[in-house]
């Protein structure tokens, strides 16, 4: 099967999975003709049709041998002999990894922390040195973030553990 | 139109409209000027930020950025051959061979004055036609709306990058995520599986913000780090007079076919650049010299792309659909401020309106002097280490969507975005109608259910009222020749694969 069947068969079981949540919505007394579960209802027959017309039409080009039709520049990239998609992926996936850190770490060590240690990571994951002029330079780039946003906008970012750390010293 | 001019004067001179169009001139020049981050992107950036501003200022910086992005683009594009926006690839035939030949700084003065006029001339049109069109819609009823909201969803998908097929269930795909959230008629929660924070449903700005930028990212994370411009020195020159007089041809070449191409939905910046770019050469007195550094080059796609810039906003103001990535983040920012585009934005907020077109017309006026002054600046930004602009861009996404909610959840959401985002890159999906479908969600569903009420649930409402028959047809005309396009397109590869006997097994 080709790639865009298999995308197809995914939307289709996701149209299925979709329309059975939506069946799952309480009816209001304050609906209508139409209920809250109408519309959902509706866009996942849609969805469903779509996709079974991508499977097909996925089969037929490949069937006749047409290859895929481009409209414009090709949307997904190349492959490439230097860079296989594996290896895209996986950078990607690393990209990914970072923020999730960041999400899991802010609440912990605050804002300030979280922030040089996320620029730090990526730098050094797209391909900077690690040393001293890449740490200074997350550093200096963490302290430029939380002046704009904490101290000139205001904005009250998670500051972690250290005032509950630092008062129970205190205290 | 003399109001017009008034409440533009007053936008200008009581709210801070004059510093948010410089503003979001240069921070547009900056971001268009980085390969791979596109004026969505910049848009998209500054989008939380928008959120406590008022609503005049936030969509006068958010278009300005549109304004300066497009001329941003071309910076990368002469100086080392690598479009800083997609819409500046036609300037890079012309502007890198200039540049190659000793005369990058003619290019860019040339590049920069094109664009101005382009834009000035763009404005025109739109503050021309943007009220007219809009009374349009004053005849549009509930199931009109719904049509014209089925419209822009099918338009875009059958223009959009891809096939047709995955246009649209991008599109449905879309709609689906903007029925998250409580049911806006009844009441009842929809698909929020107990968790408070998706009651409010899923805020289109953590998705555009997801798959526009943090997609990116994740695709930059395994791209080459992009050409530097070295040491070389680059002073910008501004064409002489005589200059002026050979390129105004194809400036008012580009800037008719931007006017054109940026009214049509999904048309954009990037093909006015290139339609320009050959109209320019077929009625030059030189064609020859296209594609070896020829000025009238530059100066086409240029003015092209910075019209657009402006008349992309016809379509957004006048009904809300917007064309194009970047005017659905515009149209983003209006909705965040509660403006909904159509006539009653004339009639409610004309301050709004009008303090656009005077934003627009200091930011297109005022890119003539920042884009000298930012030159500097903005080289020196595009020779900067790809980690560091990375991480810093990373950073701001970060930074700036927890200044919408204070909440850590939306960060969560828009990584799932953001990985969405970069799927839909891989498997061939166009972004644009899944932002449609998100947008235009409740439009679509709210006046779906509105027509059905009225008619005691017998959808023949839909075919019965001329203007909703006319743009369901409308639609259904896109579609049907979008996939014959198709069709007619996949059988002509199989019979060229059949006669060189190339077919794959």
């Amino acid at each position: 099967m080709t790639r865009d069947a298999w995308i197809g068969v995914v939307f289709l079981a996701f149209a299925i999975v979709y329309w059975i949540a939506a069946d799952g919505i309480r009816i209001s007394p304050l609906d209508g003709p139409v209920t809250a579960a109408g519309l959902p209802k509706s866009l996942a027959y849609v969805l469903g049709t779509l996709a079974v017309l991508l499977i097909l039409r996925s089969l037929a080009l490949k069937r006749t041998k047409g290859g895929e039709p481009v409209r414009a520049a090709d949307a997904a990239p190349p492959d490439d002999a230097e860079r296989p998609a594996l290896y895209r992926h996986l950078r990607a996936l690393g990209m990914l990894a970072f923020g999730i850190g960041y999400l899991l770490v802010v609440p912990y060590v605050g804002y300030p922390l979280a922030i040089v240690c996320l620029m730090l990571g990526v730098a050094v994951y797209i391909g900077a040195r690690f040393g001293a002029k890449t740490a200074a330079i997350a550093g200096l780039g963490g302290l430029f973030f939380y002046l704009l946003f904490v101290q000139i906008l205001d904005i009250p970012l998670p500051e972690g553990i250290w005032p509950t750390l630092f008062g129970t010293l205190q205290g | 139109m003399t109001d017009g001019f008034g409440y533009a004067w007053q936008a200008l001179t009581t709210t801070p409209a004059v510093f948010a169009a410089m503003g979001g001139v240069v921070w547009g020049i900056l971001g268009g000027a980085l390969p791979g981050i596109s004026p969505s992107i910049t848009m998209a950036l500054l989008l939380p930020f928008t959120y406590s501003m008022e609503p005049i200022t936030a969509i006068v910086l958010l278009a300005s950025t549109y304004v300066g992005a497009e001329y941003g683009g071309s910076i990368p594009a002469i100086l080392i051959r690598t479009p800083g926006t997609n819409s500046a690839a036609a300037t890079a035939i012309d502007g890198y061979e200039m540049h190659k030949r000793g005369r990058g700084g003619e290019a860019l003065g040339i590049s920069l004055t094109s664009g101005v006029m382009g834009g000035l001339i763009g404005l025109v049109f739109l503050a021309g036609l943007t009220e007219p069109l809009a009374k349009v819609a004053l005849v549009f009823t509930p199931p009109a709306y719904f049509a014209l909201g089925i419209l822009g969803i099918s338009v875009i998908a059958s223009l959009s990058e891809g096939s047709l097929i995955k246009g649209l269930m991008a599109g449905v795909f879309g709609l689906m995520v903007a029925t998250v959230g409580t049911d806006p008629l009844s009441g009842v929660s929809r698909f929020t599986y107990g968790s408070p924070e998706l009651l409010g449903g899923i805020p289109f700005i953590l998705v555009m913000v997801g798959v526009f930028a943090v997609s990116e990212l994740l695709v930059q994370a395994s791209e080459p780090e992009w050409a530097k411009t070295g040491s070389v020195q680059t002073r910008m020159k501004l064409p002489s007079f005589k200059m002026h007089k050979k390129l105004l041809k194809p400036n008012l070449i580009g800037s008719g076919i931007g006017i054109f191409e940026g009214c049509m939905p999904g048309a954009g910046g990037t093909i006015a650049s290139f339609m320009s770019y050959n109209e320019a050469r077929r009625w030059s007195k030189h064609p020859e010299e296209f594609g070896k550094g020829s000025p009238e080059a530059i100066a086409a796609p240029e003015a092209a792309n910075n019209a657009v810039a402006s008349t992309a906003l016809v379509p957004t103001l006048s009904f809300g659909i917007p064309g194009s990535n970047s005017t659905a983040v515009l149209l983003g920012g209006l909705l965040i401020h509660g403006l909904q585009p159509g006539p009653l934005l004339f009639e409610k907020h004309p301050d709004v309106i009008y303090g656009l077109f005077g934003g627009l017309f200091v930011a297109n006026a005022s890119m003539f002097i920042i884009g000298m002054l930012v030159l500097t600046p903005t080289i020196w930004l595009v020779n900067r280490p790809k980690p560091y602009l990375m991480a810093a861009i990373y950073a701001l996404i970060f930074s700036g969507v927890y200044t919408i909610d204070h909440s850590l959840f939306d960060l969560t959401l828009v990584l799932i975005a953001g990985a969405a985002g970069y799927l839909m890159r891989q498997l061939g999906f166009p972004f644009l109608p899944l932002v449609l479908g998100l947008v235009l969600g409740y439009l679509i569903e709210a006046n779906y259910r509105r027509s059905l009420l009225l008619t005691g649930g017998d959808h023949i409402v839909f075919l019965r009222d001329p203007v909703s028959l006319g743009l369901l047809l409308t639609a259904l005309v896109f579609v049907i020749g979008s996939a014959w396009r198709d069709i007619r397109s996949a059988r002509r590869k199989g019979a060229a694969d059949k006669a060189d006997g190339s077919a794959p097994a």
